[in-house]
């Protein structure tokens, strides 16, 4: 599974996040169990 | 975590886009990293743990936010149109510190430093606008900043054509937020150059960069407004966002506004110094329900703030810090992961439990929307009613022949406080009949919230980023 940059990923169990600085292959885990694609809202520009 | 990573992540994802200038001789990503780098170079090299910076926008901006980063210190923009005296008090407060110079820029640099990934210091220093009081050093770490951006922004979601256009002063945080969010995005940013904000200028470069992205505080937009509004060919087709904050939007400009750039996403955006930038906005749609709604709940909605984003609660509280519910008026607090209200010399405005004390007086409605009635302190006390200036102002503005207003308490033997008006008149008006002004208000709100008195004046005093200086006013007022 590739890993794409800026994806960001959380665990379903504790607090962890991953945020992709460096594309590359295999797969994000935490607690023994894949992590989750965290999808920010989309929001117009705020600034 | 450190917000040299956006320069990072950008440079080697889209190293080649311009960040910063013109499309066709612009500063790149990657010119921008290694800048960052080299000015990262000589800060270490001087031993500082601030990299203050004098400097209207340009290049050199986002090369010293992004180069303290790199070298792990603080980066402190000041407002460059102080007076000597106040900028060297101000330099003295960040010692040891070095000042950069627009000569630093240097995109062909083969410095190869690395950033620290857990830096020790703030990632910025901003100076508050000190409207109530001395200017404060609000501090703004690297987390609390990266928090806004992850939370309202996906990597490289610009489209290649974007170009974000920077009026808003380099030590405003809206100013400092707009480099972090446009390198993240891959956004082009178009600095507005010179010290003196020009809505001739502004609208000149907007045509010519095919601006899409802008940020104006309600005093820049009024200005465009009344440009656009003599001048047929003043318009700028290619805005598609357009985000104001910073004060309060009169409404009368707004509605105008909304007129002028009838293709334009306006977006109102709520925040401080201490949340590090945004943390509620009044989104596209909002607008277009509140002008075009027969529904008085959406039309008011046109002069709130809109809703928190992802990540930020609110909350209005009474004086005892009792949350209030919805609909009452009261202190409003905010909480999250961007949230500081740290500063250098005072103490902290953040309670135990995470909550930040604003200041700011406003209340919620029934879906979450916020209403800001400006700062708890400016709440004029008349006869035991609380009266809050704005909608005074609001009112006065309504009025054709007045250019700005600004309404403060007076201490007044009989009533505690009785309420007075300064005024200016647009270009062309000469004078006004004063009685006739009081009439026009006491017929729109009454007679409770008409000022006493209305005093018209050539100028009224006002911070870099266009807030009137309130204290200033009613120091003057109480005076007289």
């Amino acid at each position: 599974m590739a890993n794409l940059m800026g994806k960001r990923y959380t665990c379903g169990v504790c607090e962890a996040t991953v945020l992709v600085t460096k594309p590359g292959d295999g797969e994000m885990s935490c607690h023994g169990q894949p992590m989750e694609v965290a999808q920010a809202k989309p929001l117009p520009s705020s600034d | 975590m450190n917000i040299a990573t956006l320069l990072e992540m950008a440079a080697d994802a889209f190293g080649d886009r311009v960040a910063i200038g013109s499309r066709d001789d612009g500063l790149s990503f990657e010119g921008l990293r290694r800048a960052a780098r080299a000015i990262a170079d000589r800060v270490v090299d001087s031993g500082a743990l601030h990299l203050a910076l004098i400097e209207p926008n340009a290049p050199i901006v986002p090369a010293s936010l992004f180069g303290a980063a790199w070298a792990g210190v603080s980066y402190a923009p000041l407002n460059y149109k102080l007076p000597d005296a106040a900028l060297q008090e101000l330099l003295a407060r960040l010692e040891p510190a070095v000042v950069g110079g627009t000569n630093w820029v240097d995109p062909k640099s083969a410095s190869d430093r690395t950033f620290p990934e857990a830096p020790q210091h703030p990632a910025v220093v901003l100076f508050t606008s000190g409207t109530s009081a001395a200017p404060k050093a609000a501090l703004l770490q690297h987390d609390q900043l990266l928090a806004y951006v992850f939370n309202t922004v996906e990597f490289g979601s610009a489209g290649a054509d974007e170009a974000s256009l920077m009026a808003a002063p380099p030590f405003h945080i809206a100013g400092v937020a707009a480099l972090l969010t446009a390198t993240y995005s891959g956004r082009r940013l178009v600095p507005v150059p010179g010290v003196r904000f020009s809505a001739e200028e502004w609208i000149e470069i907007a045509q010519r960069e095919s601006i899409t992205h802008a940020f104006l505080v309600p005093t820049m937009l009024g200005r465009i407004v009344e440009i656009m509004t003599a001048d047929p060919d003043a318009r700028v087709p290619s805005l598609r966002n357009l985000v104001y904050g910073g004060a309060r939007m009169p409404a009368p400009v707004l509605e105008r506004a909304l007129e002028l750039f009838p293709e334009t996403d306006f977006v109102n955006a709520y925040g401080l110094t201490e949340t590090s930038s945004t943390v509620a906005l009044l989104g596209p749609d909002d607008h277009r329900l509140a002008m075009y709604s027969d529904d008085p709940v959406w039309t008011a909605r046109l002069s709130s703030v809109g809703q928190p984003i992802p990540g930020i609660e609110v909350r209005i509280v009474d004086e005892a810090g009792v949350d209030v519910g919805i609909d009452v008026p009261g202190e409003i607090q905010i909480r999250g992961d961007q949230v500081s209200g740290e500063y250098a010399d005072t103490e902290a405005k953040v309670d135990a439990e995470g909550w930040l004390h604003t200041g700011d007086r406003g209340w919620l409605d029934v879906d979450g929307y916020l209403f800001c009635e400006g700062r708890a302190d400016d709440t004029i006390i008349r006869g035991g009613e609380n009266i809050g200036p704005a909608e005074i102002e609001d009112t006065l503005l309504t009025h054709d022949a007045v250019s700005s207003a600004c309404v403060v308490g007076v201490p007044d033997e009989e009533w505690g406080e009785r309420i007075v008006a300064a005024v200016t008149l647009r270009p062309g008006v000469d004078e006004i009949d004063v009685e006739h002004l009081r009439d026009w208000v006491r017929d729109r709100i009454g007679s409770l919230k008409t000022p006493e008195e209305i005093e018209v004046r050539d100028e009224l005093p006002q911070t870099a980023t266009g807030k009137i200086l309130r204290r200033q006013v009613k120091s003057e007022l109480t005076d007289n």
